[in-house]
C-alpha cells in the first residue's frame, strides 16, 4: 500500500486556500478558488481534475508564488510558496510552454540549467539526455518560434526536469501530444514515480489520468467536490459482482471456502465504474446541489 | 563656454544621496507597514516580517551565473528581434548628412564644431531612444507572453531578473555605442576638409589668474570698459603703462610642448579708438616676469588676431627685445640669453614681509600683456590666455565623450528597467522619457521653485494671488488662512524637494561634449566621474525599488 507510514510525508499543504482575482482597481472578478484544503504526499502521483476554469492551474501558479493568495496557507516542500530557494527541487511544466521562442532547444535548456546554478559540464550532460528522452534531438538546433505544438509541449517537459526535481508540477503535461508522445508522457510520470518522485499533475484526459495517478482531486467552480484513490473512488460501495457466472451470494461463502480450501486462484471485487462516469456525475451533481462536498473515505481522513 | 569645470563635490553628493535613498526607504516602509497592517491586521504584520527577511536572503544569495544567463538572454533577445535595426537609420543619417554639413565657409575649428557636435549629438539622440523603449518594453513583453513565468518558477531571484535585464540592456547600448562612435569617428575624420584637420586636437589648457595696471601703472582689479553693455573683457590702453597680468602657478617643464617651446594661446579682442595702421592688426607685447626675482624678459612683438585667437611659440632659450616699444617688432633678439624655466620660473615662493603671506608660491611665472598701439585698447578676460601643454589626440577627448553617453544610456537603462516592473511597455516609456526630458531641462526651474527663489510663493498662495490678482512681492494678509496655505504649500515644497532630487541631472552626461568641440581636453574626474557616480547612485535605489516593485506583484495580473 502507499499510504504506508514513510510515505504518508506531505510534500505539498495546502490550508483554506481562496484566490479571488481583482481587476486593477482592486475589484473582485472572479473567486478563482474556495477555501482548498488537501496534501499531496511523497511519492505519489496527484491527479488535479476538474471541468475548464475551475482553478487548477490557479492552483498550480499558488504554489509556485506567481500568484498570491487571498486567504489561506500553502507549503510546499516545507516551505512558503513565496521563497524562491524551493525552486530548486520542484519542476513546473506550464498549461502551455511559456519559453523563449527565439532561442533554439539546446540553448534553452542550457538557460534554464544556468538558472539552477549548474556548471557548464552538468548541463551539456542534462541536456543531451532530456533532449533524448524527450525525442527532440533531431531538432535541437531550430528555434522553438518554428516548434510545432507537440514539439514546443516536448521541450516545456525537458526544462521542467532540467533540474532532476524532486516534485514535479504538470499542468495538461499531454495537451498536444500525438498518441505516441502521450504514451511517452504516462511511461515517464510512471518512471518518475519509480525514483521517488512525487508529481501532481492537472489534466482532463481522464484515461491518463486513471492510467497513472493514484490519488486524485476534483474542483468544481473553484471548489474541492471530490478527493480520494483513484481505486477506492472508481468502486461502487454497495455492489458486489462475482467475476463469476451463475453464483448466488449465499454460495459465495461456500464457493470461497472451497476455493480457500482447494488453494485456487480466484476473484472477488466490486465492479469499477471508468473515471469519465465519475468525473460526469461529479460534475452534474455539483451543479444540482452547489457547496456540497462529495463524501469519500479519502477526504474523511482529510478533514479530521 | 565655462572654462574651469565647477568640480563635482563627491562628498557633498554621497552625503545628499544617503539622505534621499534614506527618506524614500523611510517612507516606503512605513507606506508599506500601514498597507499590511491596515488590510490583515497583526498577521499582515508577521507576513510584513516574513517578507522582508526573505527579500534579505534574496540579497545575499545571488548568483552571477543566474545574472550572467538572464543578460545574455536579454541580449540574445534585443539581436535576434533584430532591434538594431538603427545602425540602419544611423548609416542612412550618416549617408546624406555630409550634404547638409558642408560648412566648408566656415573657419577650421568652427568646422571641427559642427562636425563633431552632429555626430556626438546624432549619436546620443538615436541611441537614447532605441535603448529606452528596448528596455521598457522588455519586461513587460516577458510578463505578457508569460515567459517570466518559467523563469520565476527556477530558483532566480527577482532581482537577478532586474539586474540581468539592465545588464543586458546596458551590453546592447554599448555595442551599438560603441559601433556607432567608431563609424562616426571615421566619419568626422573622411569629411573634415584637410584645413580643419589639424583642429582636431584636444588641447590641455593650464589657466592663470588676470590682474590689470591701469595707465598710470597702479594695480587694478579690472581693465577699461569701453562701452561693452557685457562686461566681460576687460580692455588695456596703448602706449601707457597698462598691463594684464596673469599669474600661472604650478610650472615646470612638463608645460612645455613636444619641441621644448611654450605656447601660449590668446584670444585677445582689439578696439580701435581711431583707425591708426589699417593695414596690420594692433600689436601686443608679451614680457615674461620671475616674481622672485624680478627678472623681465619682453618677447617680440606679435599681432592680434582677432575672434579667432592665436597660439603664440616661445622658444625656451630666450633673448631680449626692448619692452614697450614698436621697434621690437622689427629689432633682432640679442643672442638667447635665458631659459624660461631656469630663470623666469620662480624657485622659492615670494613671502610678504610683514605678513608673512605667500603673494607668490614656488614655481609661478608671471606673463604681462600690453598694447603698444597708441590710443588702442586690447580686451581680454581671464580664459583669454592660456599656457598651452603638451595636446592629447582629439580620439582621448572623443572617447571620454562617448563615455559620457554610455553612462547616459546605463541611466536610461537603469530608469526604463525599473518603470518597467510596476507599469506596462507604454507607460514605463512614457514616465522614463519625461524624467529624461525633465531631467534635461527643467532641474533649474525645480530648484528656484525649492529654493523659494521664486516671488509670489507657492502653489496655494500663487493661486491665491492670481485669484486676488495680486503683485506677488506685496504681502499677504496675516491670519490662521494665510497660515494654513503657508503651511500646505511648504509641505508641497518638501515634496517637491524629493522629486528634485530624485529626478536626475542629464547634465553631468554631456559636460564634456562642448569642451572636446572647442578642441579641449577635460580631465577624467570632471569628464566621466561624475556620471558615472550619477549613474551608480541611481542603479542601487533603481535596482532596489525594481526588485521590490517584482516581488511584490503577480505577474499574472494583465
Ligand atoms: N489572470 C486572470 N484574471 C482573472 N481571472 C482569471 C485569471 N486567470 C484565471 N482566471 C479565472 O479563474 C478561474 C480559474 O481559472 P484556471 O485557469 O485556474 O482554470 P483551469 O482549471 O486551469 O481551467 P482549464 O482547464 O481551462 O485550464 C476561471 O474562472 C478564470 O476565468
Ligand atoms: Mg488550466
Amino acid at each position: 500500500m502507499s499510504t504506508s507510514g514513510a510515505s504518508r510525508e506531505a510534500v505539498i499543504e495546502i490550508r483554506n486556500l481562496s484566490k479571488i482575482y481583482r481587476d486593477f482597481w482592486g475589484r473582485k472578478k472572479v473567486r478563482a478558488l474556495n477555501s482548498l484544503s488537501l496534501d499531496v504526499y511523497k511519492g505519489e502521483v496527484f491527479g488535479l481534475l476538474g471541468p475548464n476554469g475551475s482553478g487548477k492551474t490557479t492552483t498550480l501558479k499558488l504554489l509556485l508564488g506567481l500568484l498570491f493568495p487571498t486567504e489561506g496557507e500553502i507549503s510546499i516542500l516545507g516551505e512558503p510558496a513565496s521563497n524562491v530557494s524551493k525552486n530548486e527541487r520542484i519542476g513546473y511544466l506550464p498549461e502551455e510552454s511559456y519559453l523563449y521562442r527565439f532561442l533554439n532547444a539546446e540553448e534553452t535548456l542550457d538557460f534554464y540549467g544556468r538558472l539552477f546554478d549548474m556548471p557548464a559540464s552538468v548541463r551539456k550532460e542534462r541536456t543531451e539526455k532530456l533532449l533524448d528522452l524527450v525525442k527532440i534531438s533531431h531538432a535541437r538546433k531550430r528555434q522553438l518560434k518554428e516548434y510545432s505544438k507537440g514539439m514546443t509541449r516536448r521541450i516545456g517537459l525537458a526544462q521542467a526536469l532540467i533540474n532532476d526535481p524532486d516534485l514535479v508540477l504538470l499542468d495538461e503535461p499531454t495537451s498536444g501530444l500525438d498518441p505516441l508522445g502521450n504514451r511517452d508522457m504516462k511511461d515517464l510520470i510512471l518512471d518518475l514515480k519509480k525514483q521517488g518522485k512525487t508529481i501532481l499533475m492537472c489534466s482532463h484526459l481522464l484515461a491518463d489520468v486513471q492510467d497513472v495517478c493514484d490519488r486524485i482531486a476534483i474542483l468544481y467552480g473553484g471548489e474541492l467536490k471530490v478527493l480520494g484513490r483513484v481505486e477506492d473512488l472508481l468502486k461502487s460501495q454497495n455492489q458486489t459482482q462475482i467475476l463469476s457466472s451463475q453464483l448466488t451470494p449465499a454460495a459465495l461463502a461456500e464457493v470461497e471456502a472451497v476455493l480457500k480450501k482447494h488453494d485456487a486462484s480466484f476473484q472477488v471485487d466490486h465492479p469499477t465504474a471508468s473515471l469519465e462516469e465519475l468525473f460526469l456525475r461529479t460534475v452534474q451533481e455539483s451543479k444540482e446541489r452547489p457547496g456540497h462536498r462529495l463524501v469519500t473515505p479519502d477526504s474523511k481522513s482529510q478533514a479530521g | 563656454m565655462d572654462f574651469d569645470p565647477t568640480p563635482f563635490n563627491f562628498a557633498a553628493a554621497g552625503i545628499n544621496w544617503l539622505l534621499i535613498v534614506g527618506v524614500c526607504l523611510g517612507l516606503m516602509t512605513v507606506v508599506s507597514l500601514l498597507v499590511m497592517a491596515g488590510s490583515r491586521g497583526t498577521r499582515g504584520l508577521t507576513m510584513w516580517t516574513d517578507e522582508v527577511g526573505l527579500m534579505a536572503s534574496d540579497l545575499v544569495s545571488l548568483s552571477p551565473r543566474r545574472i550572467f544567463a538572464l543578460s545574455q538572454l536579454t541580449f540574445r533577445e534585443a539581436i535576434r528581434r533584430r532591434a538594431l535595426l538603427v545602425f540602419v537609420v544611423f548609416g542612412i543619417l550618416f549617408m546624406f548628412a555630409g550634404w547638409f554639413l558642408s560648412a566648408s565657409t566656415l573657419a577650421p575649428e568652427f568646422q571641427v564644431k559642427v562636425y563633431v557636435t552632429f555626430v556626438l549629438r546624432a549619436i546620443s539622440w538615436l541611441i537614447l531612444p532605441v535603448v529606452l523603449l528596448l528596455s521598457c518594453w522588455g519586461l513587460p513583453e516577458d510578463i505578457k507572453q508569460r515567459s517570466l513565468h518559467t523563469v520565476v518558477t527556477k530558483p532566480a531571484r527577482r532581482l537577478e531578473i532586474v539586474l540581468g535585464r539592465m545588464f543586458g540592456f546596458a551590453f546592447v547600448g554599448t555595442i551599438v555605442l560603441v559601433v556607432m562612435a567608431v563609424v562616426g569617428g571615421f566619419w568626422i575624420k573622411r569629411q573634415l576638409p584637410a584645413v580643419a584637420q589639424e583642429q582636431l586636437t584636444c588641447r590641455k589648457p593650464v589657466f592663470g589668474y588676470l590682474a590689470f595696471k591701469d595707465r598710470e601703472g597702479n594695480d587694478a582689479a579690472k581693465g577699461i570698459n569701453v562701452g561693452d553693455i557685457w562686461e566681460f573683457h576687460s580692455y588695456i590702453e596703448g602706449a601707457t603703462k597698462a598691463r594684464a597680468i596673469w599669474t600661472f602657478i604650478n610650472l615646470d617643464a612638463s608645460v612645455l610642448d613636444s619641441d621644448g617651446n611654450l605656447r601660449l594661446e590668446n584670444r585677445f579682442q582689439a578696439f580701435r579708438s581711431h583707425k591708426g595702421d589699417m593695414k596690420r592688426a594692433l600689436y601686443y607685447q608679451y614680457v615674461l616676469v620671475n616674481p622672485q626675482t624680478g627678472l623681465r624678459v619682453p618677447i617680440p612683438l606679435k599681432t592680434v588676431n582677432e575672434f579667432r585667437g592665436r597660439t603664440d611659440i616661445i622658444p625656451r632659450k630666450l633673448g631680449k627685445v626692448a619692452e614697450a616699444s614698436p621697434a621690437a617688432a622689427d629689432e633682432a633678439e640679442t643672442a638667447a640669453a635665458y631659459d624660461l624655466i631656469d630663470d623666469l620660473v620662480s624657485k622659492e615662493a615670494v613671502v610678504d614681509p610683514e605678513t608673512k603671506n605667500v603673494i607668490y608660491p614656488a614655481g609661478t611665472m608671471l606673463v604681462e600683456v600690453l598694447c603698444i598701439d597708441p590710443g588702442q585698447y586690447l580686451g581680454m578676460a581671464r580664459p583669454d590666455l592660456f599656457i598651452r601643454t603638451p595636446d592629447l589626440s582629439f580620439w582621448v577627448g572623443y572617447v571620454k565623450a562617448v563615455l559620457g553617453i554610455e553612462m547616459m544610456l546605463i541611466l536610461v537603462v537603469v530608469l526604463s528597467v525599473t518603470a518597467s516592473t510596476f507599469v506596462k511597455g507604454p507607460v514605463a516609456t512614457l514616465l522614463t522619457f519625461c524624467l529624461v526630458i525633465i531631467g534635461q531641462t527643467a532641474r533649474e526651474f525645480m530648484a528656484k521653485i525649492v529654493n523659494n527663489e521664486e516671488a509670489g510663493g507657492g502653489v496655494f498662495e500663487s493661486i491665491y494671488r492670481l485669484v486676488k490678482h495680486m503683485n506677488p512681492t506685496t504681502d499677504l494678509p496675516e491670519g490662521t488662512a494665510t497660515t494654513v496655505m503657508r503651511f500646505v504649500d511648504s509641505a508641497l515644497v518638501n515634496l517637491m524637494w524629493l522629486v528634485y532630487n530624485i529626478i536626475p541631472d542629464f547634465s553631468f552626461f554631456t559636460r564634456s561634449l562642448s569642451y572636446l568641440s572647442n578642441g579641449f581636453d577635460v580631465n577624467v574626474a570632471t569628464a566621466v566621474y561624475p556620471g558615472l557616480a550619477i549613474t551608480l547612485g541611481y542603479f542601487i535605489p533603481c535596482v532596489l525599488l525594481g526588485y521590490f516593485c517584482l516581488r511584490t506583484r503577480e505577474l499574472e495580473a494583465k
